[in-house]
């Protein structure tokens, strides 16, 4: 009854505000806040996912929705407080606030809810560095002029001088074209390369390379790697049956093509999202959107489906923001991120994109195969209360946080394609600065920001922070163009840096990189290395995965039976086409930290395990490698060439004396135990092949 | 001065003993602080040292072995009433199919008269030892979500396991051999190497598997064409020549490279010698007994004696979707000789006190049956209310901890989450849970989750 009178009273208050004074924020709204809200909705606590102490999240909302929308009376704050329902009315189990108080709120909102920026608020999240729009900094100058190349090194060698230090000596020429075909080819260079180099004295004879090797389709497939293990790539289902996914490779091949190609990554972006959704899509950009058809699938599911498909969505929203964004959005899934300013409902919003879509098998007009695409569909999207999804909450719109700049949808519903715009918008702060660190990672063995996955307040900031930023911009001024910033970074004198000078000084983290760093290559790598060295490598591109051998007794499997039948020479191809079964990682890459697709990868990790050394000392594949490779060395000359040889085969430099002298007293002791020549030249390779240095990029 | 050590012996070859090369090693370890396996404190004290767990594989049936309920019998051959109904969610089952009482009897055990199935009456015999939870639930009820469950503390794929947050948390306190290994018995849990799986920890907390067959780990023999000695000649050369490149580069992460050849050899050696039971007594291979399980937990307790902080042995088949009558003896026959020996074996040695022994399952099994026909019936998965058990370790023995109503449906008392047995785990271990994390896509992950509360009642007071 009380109620009902006050919904009155409210009625004829809402008539009669339009001639409202102005509400001022400072003096009329804050302290009401302060008095009727803050408690429940402050600082301490954010009931259902609301703060009313920060201009941001009032704004943001709650769980149920925004709390005031600007210019009109429909704010879910206004609804709660005349609700007629106990459950609902604001303040909760308490007297209703007065009614003179909820008009002034009322009016508030409707004359646009101004709050001040200087009363906005301590909101660390809102002001924090990667959150910030990319502003291009001014090069900086330097004492040294002489060690600078490019802009890079002006910012490298500008922090350096500060701490009176400056950049390591250039590394010599061996060390350089070993680094370049490593960073950029994951293959070894061949002695004639490196001598040919290391003689030529042309100026630009760096250039040349660089270009050479950027140019060669083995540079897609390096870095098309980096990518996958972001895209979480795998060619089985995951859980219990793990199906084969029999044409997933489709999507690699893309991914390789298009890194080969150069498309602009705000392209490469826009068709792995939303490929589907361009006007007069191409079967290629609709195989891109296999992006997100990496997902897990529970086929055995025996309850709900709906389940396992909730999670492939939130899979889905997740990677996006992992990928794109340095975000982790899955902070988000039950309640508001504890650090970032993503709110509950929000996180809804960005899955609301991914949850209406659908699966497609794209029909491939040159042979009877298909590949896995998405589809636009339809379904709503509701909050999952406390992330699960048998207690749906309010319905929400696919939509963006708005911490971020807005999004612009083509039409009143947004879709993929608007948020694969979005991402791209140049006015976005991370998804520039997240690509560039993730360039520089690979060039570097670590971040300019160290956690590329979370570029959130929880993250490590940059040490370089002009760096990064002018970084991403150069990198939208140069069209998108990923070569063009590898070329840029590798030209550079940072990169050219020795990586063992001044290494037990200061900063013995590198974290202003001072030299060069020096780092095990990731698992197919070190495969690769191994094949291409000792002969046996087949560096055909594309097409299915092959599956080498699991070794027998490590598990009875229904792949491996299969897997035993693999004929010749495909077994040898480079490690980029070794089929990924989500719950049985090859031992041989799971040996050495490799990605197994279950969830996506920013970076690998660099374990030294004892089993990598069995694995590089007796596994099948790599016996057969010191094998070939000693066969090699077995060519007419002297014992000392034939080391010689082997050590600029493997090492890409010729060997040291004491060195020299190790090689040759094993070659005699091995014969003094009476081994046949074949044995003892098996037997140097194997040395050779399992030296720290052979798997590391100086 | 340690660095000319080296060179000596690098000059020496081979010819120093084993003894002086792993004192060097022990040094370089303590110098590598880099190595992910050196033995680390603990948070408080620690009463378990070591982790077998025994993992049933397919999930094991609370009402017809651990969980005693007469009330089956009542309702046998009749729907499930609605009041079990609401708010519970079903597998491949459905309310249709008929409650089934179980075959077989539940006896009293030990001087705490403890209940279990008349199946089990040799591991019925430690009950004094054993501290029965017939209260564990969870959501997961497919096999891979509910074994990533058991295993991570979470349904979904990508997560460390527990021997990995062990190894990660503690080390490992022999080097010789890996600190977490697996011994697979029959097929493979259905989540494969995920269920040992590191995760995002580093592949220096992988699960190794010990194999029945061959050398015991993977790629542990040298190819034939090397004889030992030429063998280790090309490893003394690999050590000298990653010395002199320590030397020219500084850099410290090659003494963990040189650190992990050395023992990566000896596990060459320790490996075989741990799989080789013929020093055990005839009387202790007899306790076992003679299967392949049997041997598993007999190279379990060889592995533990030797330090390895966790193993894992799984056991097969328990998934009785259909005939639960006609197997589950068999079944339980595989288990209850080798299990029982192993838990007299480590008392015998004084071992159990230091040593948690886990029994479970990936989920329990329903008071309904799975298809009609109750003579061929058997039990669907059922992750709301089920039994796993645990002995030593600093569990206190004799003792039976929460309950369910009277079907064996829904927790009713003391209800213990996987994440709450997670934390009670890793607490016996001497962790805290909530501290053992390691940062992963910006949050601080740990075994437990975000829940987790360690159930005090199955601690010694």
């Amino acid at each position: 009854m009380r109620l009902a009178l006050l919904a009155m009273f409210m009625v004829v208050l809402l008539g009669s505000h339009a001639v409202a004074e102005p509400v001022d924020f400072a003096r009329d709204v804050r302290p009401i806040f302060a008095k009727r809200c803050v408690g429940c909705h402050g600082p301490k606590k954010h009931e259902g996912g609301l703060r009313l102490d920060l201009r941001r999240t009032t704004f943001q909302g709650g769980d149920s929705g925004p709390a005031f929308v600007p210019g009109t009376s429909t704010g879910e704050a206004l609804k709660r407080l005349v609700s007629k329902d106990e459950k609902l009315r604001m303040p909760l189990h308490e007297e209703p606030i007065p009614a003179k108080e909820i008009a002034t709120l009322q009016a508030w909102a409707e004359q646009g809810a101004k709050w001040p920026e200087e009363l906005a608020g301590q909101d660390p999240a809102a002001n924090h560095w990667a959150f910030r729009s990319i502003q291009r900094p001014a090069i900086p100058t330097v004492s040294n002029r002489s060690r600078l190349r490019n802009a890079i090194d002006a910012f490298v060698l500008a922090r350096l001088e500060a701490t009176s230090s400056t950049l390591a000596p250039e590394a010599d020429r061996r060390t350089l074209v070993r680094r370049l075909y490593l960073d950029l080819h994951g293959l070894p260079p061949s002695p004639g390369e490196i001598d040919r180099f290391a003689q030529d004295a042309s100026p630009n004879s760096y250039e040349r390379l660089v270009d050479r090797l950027l140019a060669s389709p083995h540079f897609g497939e390096r870095w098309g790697r980096h990518w996958l293990d972001l895209a979480r790539f795998a060619e089985s289902d995951g859980y219990e049956n793990d199906n084969l996914r029999q044409n997933a490779w489709r999507f690699r091949d893309w991914v390789i093509e298009a890194v080969n190609r150069d498309q602009p990554f705000n392209q490469f972006t826009i068709d792995q999202l939303a490929g589907d959704l361009r006007p007069g899509a191409t079967l290629e950009q609709k195989v891109a959107t296999g992006f997100h058809r990496n997902t897990l699938w529970n086929s055995a599911a025996s309850g709900d489906k709906e389940e396992f498909r909730t999670l492939a969505i939130k899979d889905r929203t997740d990677t996006t923001g992992m990928a794109w964004m340095g975000l982790t959005l899955g902070c988000a899934q039950c309640h508001g991120h504890k650090y970032d300013p993503i709110a509950h409902r929000e996180y809804y919003q960005l899955y609301a994109f991914f949850n209406k879509t659908d699966h497609d098998e794209l029909k491939l007009g040159d042979s009877k195969t298909s590949a896995p695409v998405l589809r636009e569909g339809t379904r709503p999207t509701r909050v999952h209360t406390r992330g699960s999804f048998l207690q749906p909450g309010v319905e929400v719109l696919p939509s963006t946080p708005v911490f971020l700049p807005p999004l612009r949808p083509r039409d009143a519903k947004a879709d993929r394609l608007d948020l694969a715009n979005w991402l791209v918008n140049p006015s976005h702060p991370l998804t520039a600065r997240v690509a560039v660190n993730r360039f520089w990672i690979h060039l570097f063995g670590t971040g300019l920001v160290p956690t590329p996955e979370n570029f959130g307040t929880n993250g490590t900031p940059p040490k370089h922070p002009e760096l990064l930023d002018w970084l991403a911009s150069e990198f939208v001024r140069q069209g998108w163009s990923r070569k063009a910033m590898i070329r840029l970074i590798v030209l550079s004198e940072t990169y050219r840096q020795s990586s063992v000078a001044g290494m037990k000084e200061t900063d013995s983290a590198n974290s202003l990189f001072g030299r060069q760093n020096r780092f095990r290559v990731e698992a197919e790598i070190v495969r690769d290395l191994s094949l291409s060295t000792s002969g046996l490598l087949v560096t055909t591109f594309g097409g299915p995965s092959i599956v080498p051998a699991f070794p027998e007794g490590f598990l009875d499997q229904k792949f491996t039976a299969e897997a035993l039948k693999m004929p010749g020479a495909d077994r040898h191809r480079r490690g980029i086409y070794i089929h990924v079964q989500r719950t049985l990682q090859h031992p041989t890459l799971a040996a050495f930290d490799g990605a197994d697709g279950n969830q996506p990868c920013a970076r690998r990790d660099r374990s030294t395990t004892p089993l990598q050394a069995l694995t590089l000392l007796n596994d099948p594949v790599y016996v057969e490698c010191a094998r070939s490779l000693g066969n090699r060395l077995l060519s007419p000359g002297t014992t000392e060439e034939r080391l010689r040889h082997g050590f600029e085969l493997c090492l890409s430099r010729s060997p040291k004396n004491r060195e020299l002298v190790v090689l040759k007293d094993l070659v005699s002791t091995q014969l003094k135990l009476g081994m046949k020549e074949e044995v003892v030249w098996f037997g140097i390779a194997r040395v050779l092949l399992n030296l720290e240095e052979f798997t590391t990029r100086e | 001065m340690l660095h000319d050590r080296r060179q000596f012996l690098a000059k020496t070859g081979g010819g120093l003993g084993l003894a002086a090369l792993a004192t060097l090693l022990a040094e370089d370890r303590l110098l590598a602080d880099t190595d992910p396996l050196r033995v680390r404190p603990t948070h408080f004290k620690a009463t378990a040292k070591s982790g077998i767990f025994i993992f049933l594989v397919g999930g094991t049936s609370q009402v017809d072995l651990f969980d005693s309920k007469p009330a089956l019998a009542k309702l046998h051959g009749k729907p499930i009433p609605e009041s079990f109904r609401k708010g519970v969610r079903l597998g491949q089952t459905t309310f249709a199919a008929p409650v089934m009482q179980s075959p077989f009897m539940f006896r009293r055990y030990g001087q705490c008269g403890m209940e279990m199935s008349e199946l089990l009456p040799q591991i019925g015999a430690c009950a004094d030892d054993i501290a029965l939870v017939r209260s564990m639930h969870h959501a997961a009820f497919d096999h891979a979500p509910g074994e990533i469950m058991l295993s991570t503390g979470k349904e979904q794929p990508g997560r460390p396991t527990m021997g990995s947050w062990l190894t990660y948390g503690l080390g490992s306190e022999n080097r010789d051999l890996p600190g977490y290994v697996v011994l697979l018995n029959g097929r493979s849990p259905k989540a494969r190497s995920l269920v040992w799986g590191n995760g995002f920890l580093s592949a220096s907390h992988q699960g190794v598997i010990f194999r029945g067959k061959g050398s015991p780990i993977l790629d542990l023999a040298t190819p034939k064409e090397f004889s030992p000695e030429s063998h280790r000649a090309q490893l003394d050369a690999i050590k000298t020549l990653n010395e002199f490149r320590r030397e020219e580069t500084g850099d410290s992460k090659l003494d963990s490279q040189i650190a992990a050849y050395e023992l990566a050899y000896r596990m060459q050696s320790a490996a075989p010698e741990l799989a080789d039971l013929s020093k055990e007594t005839k009387a202790t291979k007899e306790a076992y007994g003679e299967s392949g399980f049997a041997r598993s937990l007999l190279l379990a307790r060889r592995l533990i004696e030797r330090g390895v902080r966790h193993v894992l042995v799984t056991h097969p088949e328990w998934d009785l979707h259909e005939k639960i009558n006609q197997s589950l003896p068999g079944i339980c026959r595989e288990i209850d000789q080798p299990i029982a020996a192993l838990l007299k074996d480590l008392k015998g040695r004084g071992l159990l006190d230091s040593t948690l022994v886990t029994c479970a399952s990936e989920f329990g099994r329903t008071a309904i049956t799975q298809g009609k026909d109750l003579a061929t019936a058997g039990r669907d998965h059922h992750p709301h209310a089920y039994s796993i058990w645990l002995a030593g370790g600093g569990v206190r023995g004799g003792q039976v901890i929460g309950a369910t109503d009277e079907l064996g449906w829904k927790v009713t008392e003391d209800p213990v989450h996987m994440n709450d047995f997670h934390a009670t785990l890793l607490h016996l271990f001497g962790l805290d849970h909530k501290k053992l994390t390691f940062r992963h896509q910006g949050l601080d992950a740990r075994l437990t989750d975000v829940a987790g509360t360690v159930v005090k009642k199955l601690l010694h007071a």
